[in-house]
C-alpha cells in the first residue's frame, strides 16, 4: 500500500466503520452487531499494524488557515503510543464481546468504540500542534458516549464532568498555543523544539506562562492535581472494558500531548530550571501521593483502581518533568507498563462484576475460590504495579528513580524517589487486600457454598495475555529500552 | 468581461422588481419567483466576484452616469461581492429550510406577502452592501427594518406582534441615531457620497476643525448601528423576535439582517471616516467593552434559558459580541477576524435555527428542553445538523467557529497587554459557557426516552433534509477550507481603504 495512504486509512477506517455501525438501524440484532464489530476491529488492527511497520512518513492534508496546515506524521514517539493504544484497544474490545451482554446497547457502544480508535490513531499520527489539538478534542467527544453508556443520572453527571474538565483543559492549552504561535517558526513537531530564540528573547515570561498553561491544560486528561477530580468519577461509571480503555490508554493522550509540547515545541532547554519545571514537578508529586492515599481509603473496586490511575499517571508526568533522558525512558516504559496493568485490573474487576455482581473490595471475600484464574492474574499485575521484580513496573520505576537522582535538582532529587517509594508502599496497601481477601477469607468463611464460576474464554484470555505481557515487559525490557532510548536521546 | 460590472446593479433591480411583481401573484408563484431571484442574485454575485478577483480592483458604477452630487453610486470590490454571494446562499437555504412551516403558520392568502418581504429584505441587504452613498444606505436601512418587522409578525400570534413592536421601537431608535449622525456629517462636510466625505473628514482632521461635531457624528452612527445589530445592552428585543417568529424568519434575521448593519459599520469605518481616525477616537474602546460584556452575558442568559429557540437567540447576542470585540482590537487582523466571524456565525446560526425547528416538530411543537428529550433519534437529520452547529459554536476544530476563534485569538495576542488579556480571558470564559449550554442541549436531544411522538421519515420532509445536508457541507467547507476565504477577506479589506 502507498506509504502515505496507510496513515490516512488507519485513522479513517475506524471512524467510518464506527459511523456506519451507528447509522445502520438494520444492525439491531446483537449477533450481527458483534460480527460486524469483530470484522471491523480486525481490519482496523491490520491497518494500524501496517502503518506502524512502515517507515516514518508525512502527509500534508490541507491548510486550515494560511499558516496552519493539518499534517499527519508518524514518528517513533507516535509509534510507541499508537502501538500501546491499539494493543490495549483490541484486547479490551475482545473482552467487550461477552461483557456487553450485561450492559446492552451494543450497537452504540461498538460504534463509538471504533471511532475512539480512529481518534487515538489520529493523535498518534498528528504532525503538528493544531492537528493534535483537533484529535485531542475529537477523542474527548468520541469517548464521552462510552462514559455515559448506562445513562443513569450518575453516569450522565460523571460524563458531563469528564467533558467539561477535558474541554476546559484543552482550551487552556489552546490559549497557550496562541501565544506560542507568535514566537515559533513552525508549529510542526521537531525534536528539540521549534522556538525561535530571537523572537523569544525578552518575552520569556509570557512564553513560560504559555508553557505552563499548555502543560497543565493537557495534563487534565492525565488527571494531574488540581484538575484530577473528573477521573475517579468518570472512569468507574463506564462499562468495565470502556473503563479499561479510558484508564489504560485514553489518559495517555494527555501524556503524549505534554511530551509533544515540552520536547517538540518549547524544547527541554527552555523549560529546564524555570518555575514551570518546578510547578510541574511539584504538582505531579502531590498527585502521586494524593492519588495513592485516596485509593487506599476507597472501598469501591473500580473507583479504587481509578484513583490508582491518578497516582500512576503522575509517575509518568514526574518523569517527564525531570527533563532528562533516563527519567523520560522510565516514563515511556511506564506508559506501556501502566497501560497493560491498568487494563488488566479493570478487566478483572469487570469479570468479577459480570459473574458475581460484586463491586466493593469488602465483598470480595473468598472470590479466589470462585474465580481463581482472574484473581491470580489480578495478583500478578498488582505486583507489577507495586514494582516488584521481575514485572514491568519495577524497570520503569527504577529508571524514574535513577533519573530523579541523576537530575541533581535540589530537593526533588531526593524528594522524588522518596515519594515514589512511599506511594509504592501505598499501592501494595490498596491492591493486595483484594488478593488477600480473595484467597484467605478467614477462618469463619464457609467454603461449602462457593462454586467455581470462572468467566468465559473471551473474557479470561485477554486478562491472561495482559498479565503475561506485564511480566514479559519486566523480564525482557531491553528491546523496548533500546527502541525508546534511540529516540529520547535526540530530544534533549 | 466589461459587461460583468453591471451585475451588482442588476441584482439590486432584480430583487426590487421581484418584490413588486410578487405582490400581485399567488403564494405558489411568488415562492417560485423568489427562489429564482435568489439563485439569480447568487449567480450574478459570483460572476461579479469572479470579475473583481481576476482583475483585482474595485469598480464604481454610476447610476444613470450622473456624476457625484446628483447621481448615486455603487461601489464593489472583492469583499462586497463575496458577502453578497454568501448572503444569497444563506437566504436560499433559510427560505427553503423553513418552507414547510410557512405553509402551516401563515394565512394562505398572505403567503405571497412573505415573499414580497423576503425580496425586499434581500434588495435592502444588497444595497447596504454595495452602495457608496450614505443617504441611500440610510434609506435601505429603513427598508430593511420594515421588512424585518414584517417577517417577524407575519405569523400573527400574540408573541410575534409584541416582539415585532419591540423590534420596531429599538430599531427606530437606532435609525434615528444613525440619521442624526448622517445629518451632522453632511453638515460639516457637505457631501453624502462616501469617498467625498472621507476626503473632507481627512481635511477637517488635518486642520483641526469641527472636532466635537465630528466625534458626535461618529458616536451617533456607531451607536445607532450597534443598537440595530443588537450589541449587548441593546439586545432585549432579540430573543423574542428570533424565538417566536417562523423558522425561516429567525434564520434570516439572525444570520443576515444584523450582519447587514455590521457590514455597513465596517464600511463607515473604512470608507467614510477612515480607519485611523476611527481608531484614534475612543469609540472603539466602548465597542470593545460592550462586545466583551455581550460575550459573557449573552452566554449566561442562554444557559438560564429553558426554550431552545430563545437559547439560540441569546447565543447570537454572544456571537455579535465577538464581532464587536474584533472591532475593538483596533487592528486590521481584528477586523478580518470579525468579518470571518460574520460568515461563520451566519452559516452556523441559520443552520441551528432550521435544525432546531426540525427537532421541535417531532416533540409536539414544544420548545421546552424537557420535551426535546430524545428528539435527535426521532428526526435523525435535524439532530445531526444541530450537533454540527453546536460543535461549530463551541469551537471544535474543523468547524468554522474554531477558525473564528483562532483568528480572534491571534489578533488578540498581537495587541498591547491591556487589550490582550481581556480578549483572551473573555474568549476562554465564553467558550466554556458556550460548551455548557450547547453540549447540554446535544446531550438532551440524544437521551433516549419513550414517548408518543412519532419519528419523522426521511421522505416526509425531503426539502428540509436536503437543506440540512447543504448546511452541513457549507459549514464543514468553511471550517476546513477557510484559507481562501480569509485571503479574499483581507484582499477585500485592502480594497476598501
Amino acid at each position: 500500500m502507498n506509504e502515505s495512504v496507510s496513515l490516512l486509512a488507519a485513522i479513517l477506517f475506524p471512524v467510518l466503520s464506527g459511523a456506519v455501525l451507528l447509522l445502520l438501524k438494520k444492525l439491531n440484532d446483537r449477533r450481527k452487531v458483534l460480527i460486524y464489530a469483530g470484522i471491523a476491529m480486525g481490519i482496523a488492527g491490520v491497518l494500524i499494524l501496517n502503518a506502524l511497520l512502515g517507515k516514518e512518513k508525512e502527509i500534508l492534508l490541507f491548510f486550515l488557515t494560511e499558516d496552519i496546515p493539518i499534517v499527519l506524521k508518524l514518528d517513533n514517539m507516535g509509534k510507541w503510543f499508537l502501538a500501546i493504544m491499539s494493543l490495549i484497544w483490541i484486547l479490551a474490545g475482545i473482552f467487550s464481546f461477552p461483557y456487553m451482554k450485561h450492559e446492552g446497547k451494543e450497537r452504540r457502544y461498538f460504534g463509538f468504540y471504533l471511532i475512539t480508535l480512529g481518534a487515538m490513531a489520529g493523535l498518534g499520527c498528528a504532525g503538528n500542534l493544531v492537528t493534535m489539538y483537533a484529535f485531542f478534542e475529537f477523542l474527548t467527544l468520541a469517548s464521552f458516549p462510552l462514559v455515559i453508556h448506562n445513562q443513569s443520572r450518575e453516569a450522565v453527571m460523571a460524563g458531563l464532568k469528564y467533558l467539561f474538565y477535558s474541554l476546559f483543559g484543552a482550551y487552556m492549552a489552546l490559549f497557550g498555543l496562541f501565544f506560542l504561535c507568535r514566537y515559533t517558526d513552525t508549529i510542526s513537531f521537531i525534536p528539540g523544539g521549534t522556538l525561535n530564540m530571537e523572537l523569544a528573547k525578552g518575552n520569556e515570561s509570557v512564553l513560560l506562562l504559555a508553557a505552563c498553561l499548555m502543560i497543565v491544560g493537557f495534563s487534565v486528561k492525565a488527571g494531574m492535581f488540581p484538575l484530577h477530580a473528573w477521573l475517579p468519577t468518570a472512569h468507574p461509571v463506564a462499562p468495565a472494558p470502556a473503563s479499561a480503555l479510558l484508564s489504560g490508554v485514553i489518559v495517555k493522550a494527555g501524556v503524549l500531548a505534554v511530551i509533544r509540547v515540552i520536547f517538540y515545541e518549547f524544547g527541554a532547554d527552555f523549560i529546564r530550571g524555570t518555575w514551570v519545571q518546578y510547578v510541574f514537578m511539584t504538582l505531579s508529586l502531590i498527585t502521586v501521593f494524593m492519588g495513592s492515599m485516596l485509593a487506599f481509603r476507597e472501598n469501591g473496586l473500580k473507583k479504587r483502581l481509578a484513583y490508582s490511575t491518578v497516582s500512576q499517571l503522575s509517575y509518568i508526568l514526574f518523569g517527564i518533568a525531570l527533563l532528562n533522558p533516563v527519567a523520560l525512558t522510565g516514563s515511556l516504559l511506564h506508559v506501556a507498563g501502566h497501560a497493560v496493568i491498568k487494563c488488566a485490573l479493570f478487566l478483572c474487576a469487570g469479570a468479577v462484576i459480570f459473574q458475581t455482581g460484586i463491586t466493593t473490595v469488602d465483598g470480595l471475600k473468598g472470590i479466589g475460590k470462585k474465580m481463581p484464574v482472574t484473581i491470580w492474574c489480578f495478583t500478578i499485575v498488582s505486583l507489577g504495579l507495586i514494582g516488584i521484580p521481575p514485572t514491568g513496573g519495577f524497570i520503569s520505576k527504577w529508571y524514574l528513580a535513577v533519573g530523579a537522582l541523576e537530575s541533581g535538582i535540589k530537593g526533588f532529587q531526593y524528594a522524588g524517589p522518596i515519594v515514589l517509594l512511599v506511594s509504592a508502599l501505598l499501592t501494595a496497601g490498596y491492591l493486595l487486600p483484594v488478593t488477600i481477601k480473595g484467597f484467605f477469607p478467614g477462618t469463619d468463611f464457609d467454603y461449602g457454598e462457593t462454586k467455581k464460576c470462572e468467566a468465559g474464554a473471551a473474557m479470561t484470555i485477554p486478562i491472561v495475555i495482559l498479565a503475561a505481557l506485564s511480566v514479559l515487559i519486566g523480564m525482557f525490557p531491553n528491546t523496548f529500552i533500546e527502541f525508546i532510548s534511540a529516540f529520547t536521546a535526540g530530544l534533549m | 468581461m466589461e459587461f460583468l460590472r453591471n451585475f451588482p446593479c442588476f441584482s439590486l433591480i432584480l430583487t426590487m422588481c421581484a418584490s413588486i411583481v410578487s405582490s400581485g401573484m399567488n403564494g405558489k408563484w411568488a415562492r417560485r419567483l423568489n427562489i429564482v431571484v435568489i439563485v439569480a442574485v447568487g449567480l450574478l454575485s459570483s460572476a461579479a466576484l469572479y470579475l473583481t478577483v481576476t482583475t483585482n480592483q474595485c469598480y464604481v458604477y454610476k447610476m444613470g452616469r450622473f456624476p457625484a452630487p446628483w447621481g448615486n453610486e455603487i461601489r464593489f470590490g472583492v469583499l462586497e461581492t463575496l458577502m453578497a454571494l454568501f448572503f444569497s446562499i444563506i437566504m436560499l437555504l433559510s427560505v427553503l429550510g423553513g418552507r414547510k412551516h410557512l405553509f402551516e403558520e401563515l394565512d394562505p392568502f398572505k403567503e405571497n406577502l412573505y415573499y414580497v418581504l423576503v425580496n425586499l429584505l434581500m434588495s435592502s441587504l444588497l444595497a447596504l452592501i454595495y452602495t457608496n452613498d450614505l443617504f441611500t444606505a440610510y434609506v435601505f436601512v429603513e427598508i430593511n427594518t420594515i421588512s424585518a418587522c414584517g417577517l417577524i409578525m407575519i405569523r400573527e400570534s400574540g408573541h410575534t406582534l409584541e416582539a415585532a413592536t419591540r423590534y420596531m421601537i429599538m430599531s427606530l431608535i437606532g435609525s434615528g441615531l444613525l440619521l442624526f449622525g448622517l445629518c451632522i456629517l453632511y453638515g460639516i462636510t457637505g457631501h453624502l457620497l462616501m469617498s467625498n466625505i472621507k476626503e473632507q473628514v481627512a481635511l477637517l482632521v488635518a486642520t483641526d476643525q469641527y472636532h466635537i461635531p465630528l466625534v458626535v457624528a461618529i458616536v451617533f452612527i456607531v451607536v445607532g448601528l450597534a443598537v440595530k445589530s443588537a450589541l449587548f445592552p441593546f439586545h432585549s428585543w432579540l430573543p423574542d423576535s428570533y424565538g417566536y417568529s417562523t423558522a425561516s424568519s429567525a434564520a434570516i434575521l439572525s444570520s443576515l439582517v444584523s450582519k447587514g448593519y455590521i457590514f455597513l459599520l465596517i464600511k463607515v469605518f473604512y470608507r467614510v471616516i477612515g480607519f485611523e481616525i476611527i481608531t484614534e477616537s475612543k469609540i472603539l474602546n466602548v465597542l470593545f467593552v460592550f462586545g466583551l460584556c455581550g460575550m459573557i452575558f449573552g452566554s449566561l442568559s442562554a444557559i438560564k434559558e429553558n426554550d431552545i429557540r430563545r437559547m439560540i437567540a441569546f447565543s447570537s447576542v454572544a456571537q455579535i459580541g465577538y464581532i464587536y470585540m474584533g472591532f475593538g482590537l483596533r487592528t486590521e487582523a481584528g477586523i478580518i477576524a470579525s468579518v470571518f466571524h460574520i460568515f461563520s456565525h451566519a452559516a452556523s446560526k441559520s443552520m441551528l435555527f432550521i435544525s432546531a425547528v426540525g427537532l421541535t416538530d417531532v416533540s409536539g411543537k414544544s420548545k421546552k428542553f424537557l420535551d426535546l428529550t430524545g428528539a435527535g433519534y426521532r428526526n435523525v437529520i435535524a439532530g445531526i445538523t444541530f450537533t454540527v452547529g453546536a460543535l461549530s459554536m463551541v469551537g471544535v476544530p474543523l468547524f468554522p467557529g474554531f477558525i473564528s476563534k483562532i483568528l480572534f485569538a491571534r489578533a488578540g495576542v498581537s495587541v498591547p497587554l491591556n487589550r490582550m488579556l481581556p480578549t483572551l480571558i473573555c474568549l476562554a470564559v465564553s467558550t466554556i459557557l458556550n460548551t455548557v449550554y450547547f453540549m447540554k442541549t446535544v446531550l438532551r436531544i440524544y437521551t433516549p426516552v419513550k414517548t408518543d411522538y412519532i419519528n419523522i421519515k426521511w421522505k416526509e420532509n425531503l426539502c428540509c433534509g436536503i437543506v440540512c445536508i447543504f448546511f452541513i457541507i457549507l459549514n464543514i467547507a468553511l471550517g476546513m477550507y477557510s484559507e481562501p476565504i480569509v485571503e479574499l477577506i483581507s484582499r477585500g479589506i485592502a480594497m476598501f481603504a
